[in-house]
């Protein structure tokens, strides 16, 4: 199969998911929500914002190596569909047969997403093979691995490292692992318009546990006022993409973050704390510490003056996305010297097609 | 006014007349006025009627502010959270350990000595003088009496002197207390090895406290398995205690109580135990998960309501039983979060 017609049927399915009422996107949004923990909302929300990404010219600008792998095995994780999907997109481009291993937090959407692909183009949809198995079941990774010319595993540290361990030592093998985003906003930004809601949207798709979701924006201006409008702005996004529901310890873990800086709130005028009512789908905590500790995620964001910014550099290598506004070059020259992906703020959930760091 | 209060709750841990409700309600009026912090985090909110209603601190505000209710220069005693490489420690500060002694005692007697007057202790602690900052061998030098031994010195086990006093307790078929926390008992049992006791009926062990890395960890079913295998202590001998540096009051396990194993711990009159569902903020349905807040009139000079990290159950029985402390929250996507590279 040619190249053109890969990108010609991928770019169709995807097309056919953002039609409304279309039966894969009916199906996701009825199937995803238990195990990926999102909201309904939510999974409609990622639907447009993963398959608006695979249109045609994006498609073409995949580069295609003369020395592609012929058959890649995706060992996938999480509850995040984003990189499952790109992942097959990218071994279908390199016009691979791909075994998709997925994962158990969302079984849905590469089974959904092949299935879509078969309706356009079943030739390439028998590319794929999608299954689940335990990750106890050894030996079948390894039988998995052992067929692969290539493997894209995605997962944390540990899982990453045991899987490289498995597969054959000629085999490529390629780990993507766990990582951490965050944001500057520069002095010259304005807060007024779009860029609060642009942040709060960033913060809070995949209800933050995305690689690519900021834990915290670092302000050169007012980083008080800033705050304050992504309060705003992030309460807005619940109302109309509600965050899902947590499991107990997820709860009460963002509860023990959000009460200790309630408390140091009142005493520390370094510290302010806003959020919403029970179950508390947000909580925005601006401190001016010059320490940097991640977010316990699900919507929990740090507001941080701009000097802090070198806590950072201790997580060098785990960045993923760094977010800025405005566009211009002293950011970007900012920014790309602590990670591979520079974006704009609102543009962090939406990677080029295949990107995968 | 304070020390009329600390009279009147004293008598009433001793067993005397009061009334938990309006003494929490005191306390709670009295730290109000007397803690400056605590004023400023309970202003904003609105006043309550019912000890309930009493705004929880935190135990992370022990590490950034002083709770207390009286200059801190005048403390007799105070007591440090251990600590890590990314945390202070937590302080809290005593104006007079008498409260704390005495919810201290008889809560002890009741659940380690219900049928004896007192048995020789050998503590898996230092000994007070040598850890003036620890409330747990501060407790034990409380409860255990003068025929007590204490076997950490410098952070080490004394290994082979207390299993050599293991070995005079069996042969003068003396029981015994053994007192200590899970991991101090871990690597006692390491260094036991293949030697194994039988020490006397009526021996008995208290445990407390987790692991934080400073033993291999293991099960509680594995570490009770372990105290019976290696000492001859049966299960209905074994009692977990659950205690931590910000309260003056214990929990121990109803197991001595009732004759049989049971994770289940006793409330004493002068506490009160929530478990607070995180999602709504109000007490959990009995039976279900949540995190345990504390309220503890015996902590009259710091904070009489503590917001614990551990989640709980609590039962319809009064008892309840802690599940652990908070931390290792799935990571359900591909973000590293707080919990990630910090354990």
């Amino acid at each position: 199969m040619n190249t053109a017609d890969i990108q010609t049927a991928i770019s169709q399915a995807a097309g056919n998911w953002l039609v409304p009422g279309n039966q894969w996107r009916t199906r996701a949004i009825a199937e995803a929500p238990g195990l990926t923990g999102f909201s309904p909302e939510m999974v409609d929300e990622a639907i447009t914002l993963i398959f608006s990404s695979l249109k045609l010219e994006a498609l073409e600008k995949f580069p295609v190596p003369t020395d592609a792998p012929r058959r890649i095995t995706h060992i996938l994780s999480g509850n995040v569909p984003a990189p499952g999907i790109g992942s097959i997109c990218r071994g279908l481009l390199l016009n691979a047969e791909n075994l998709v291993k997925c994962s158990q937090r969302d079984p849905v959407f590469p089974r959904l997403f092949v299935e879509s692909l078969r309706e356009v183009n079943a030739e390439l949809a028998a590319r794929v093979t999608v299954l689940h198995w335990s990750r106890e079941e050894i030996s079948q990774t390894r039988t998995a691995l052992a067929g692969a010319d290539a493997v894209f595993a995605y997962g944390d540290d540990e899982s990453i490292a045991s899987l490289r361990a498995l597969t054959p030592a000629t085999t490529k093998f390629y780990g993507y692992g766990h990582k951490i985003s965050f944001a500057i906003v520069g002095h010259e930004a304005l807060f007024t318009g779009d860029l609060p809601a642009a942040a709060a949207f960033d913060a809070s798709m995949y209800d933050q546990q995305g690689c690519m979701s900021p834990h915290a924006f670092f302000i050169e201006g007012d980083a008080r006022g800033f705050a304050e409008l992504l309060a705003r702005a992030m309460e807005d996004y619940q109302h109309r993409v509600p965050r899902g529901k947590l499991a107990i310890e997820e709860a009460a873990l963002a509860t023990r973050v959000r009460e200790a800086y309630e408390f140091r709130s009142a005493n520390d005028s370094r510290v302010s704390v806003w959020t919403s009512h029970p179950p508390y789908p947000w909580t925005v905590i601006y401190d001016e510490a010059m320490e940097f500790t991640p977010s316990c995620l699900n919507r929990t964001v740090f507001v941080k003056p701009a000097k802090t910014l070198n806590a950072i550099r201790e997580w060098t290598g785990r960045i993923s996305t760094v977010g800025i506004s405005p566009w211009n070059d002293r950011l970007q020259s900012l920014a790309g010297s602590l990670a591979g992906r520079v974006c704009q703020i609102g543009q962090m959930q939406r990677p080029p097609v295949l990107f995968l760091g | 006014m304070a020390t009329d209060l600390q009279q009147r709750i004293l008598a009433f841990l001793n067993g005397g007349p009061g009334n938990f409700d309006e003494l929490a309600l005191e306390v709670f009026e009295f730290q109000r006025a007397h803690n400056p912090t605590y004023r400023a985090f309970c202003d904003p909110r609105p006043p309550i009627t019912r000890w309930e209603e009493i705004p929880a601190v935190p135990t992370s505000a022990f590490k950034d502010f002083q709770i207390a209710c009286f200059p801190v220069s005048q403390a007799v005693a105070e007591f440090h959270t251990s600590g890590t490489t990314h945390t202070r420690a937590g302080k809290h500060y005593f104006k007079t350990l008498e409260l704390y002694d005495a919810a201290s005692r008889p809560n002890f007697i009741a659940h380690l000595l219900p049928d004896v007057a007192s048995l020789p202790v050998l503590a898996l602690t230092p000994s007070p003088a040598n850890a003036p900052h620890s409330s747990l061998a501060h407790m034990l030098g409380v409860v255990a009496g003068n025929d007590c031994e204490f076997f950490i010195e410098r952070d080490k086990l004394l290994s082979d002197r207390l299993t050599q006093r293991l070995c005079e307790m069996q042969w003068s078929s003396q029981p015994v207390m053994l007192l200590g926390t899970a991991f101090a008992f871990v690597h006692l049992f390491d260094h036991l090895g293949k030697l194994r006791f039988d020490l006397p009926e009526g021996s008995r062990a208290m445990e407390t406290g987790g692991f934080k890395g400073r033993s291999r960890a293991i099960t509680k079913t594995e570490l009770y398995r372990l105290f019976t295998h290696q000492l001859g202590i049966p299960t209905q001998h074994i009692v977990n205690e659950y205690s931590m540096t910000e309260l003056s009051t214990q929990f121990y396990d109803e197991t001595m109580r009732i004759g049989r194993q049971s994770n289940r711990k006793d409330v004493p009159a002068w506490a009160r135990v929530l478990i607070i569902d995180p999602a709504t903020g109000q007490p959990a349905q009995v039976g279900e998960r949540g995190l345990i807040r504390v309220y503890d009139l015996a902590n009259l000079w710091s904070a009489v309501c503590i917001q614990t990290e551990d989640l709980g159950i609590a039962y319809a029985d009064g008892t309840f039983e802690v599940l652990g402390r908070v931390a290792g929250a799935e990571v359900r996507g591909c973000s590293l979060n707080a919990e990630s590279l910090r354990n």
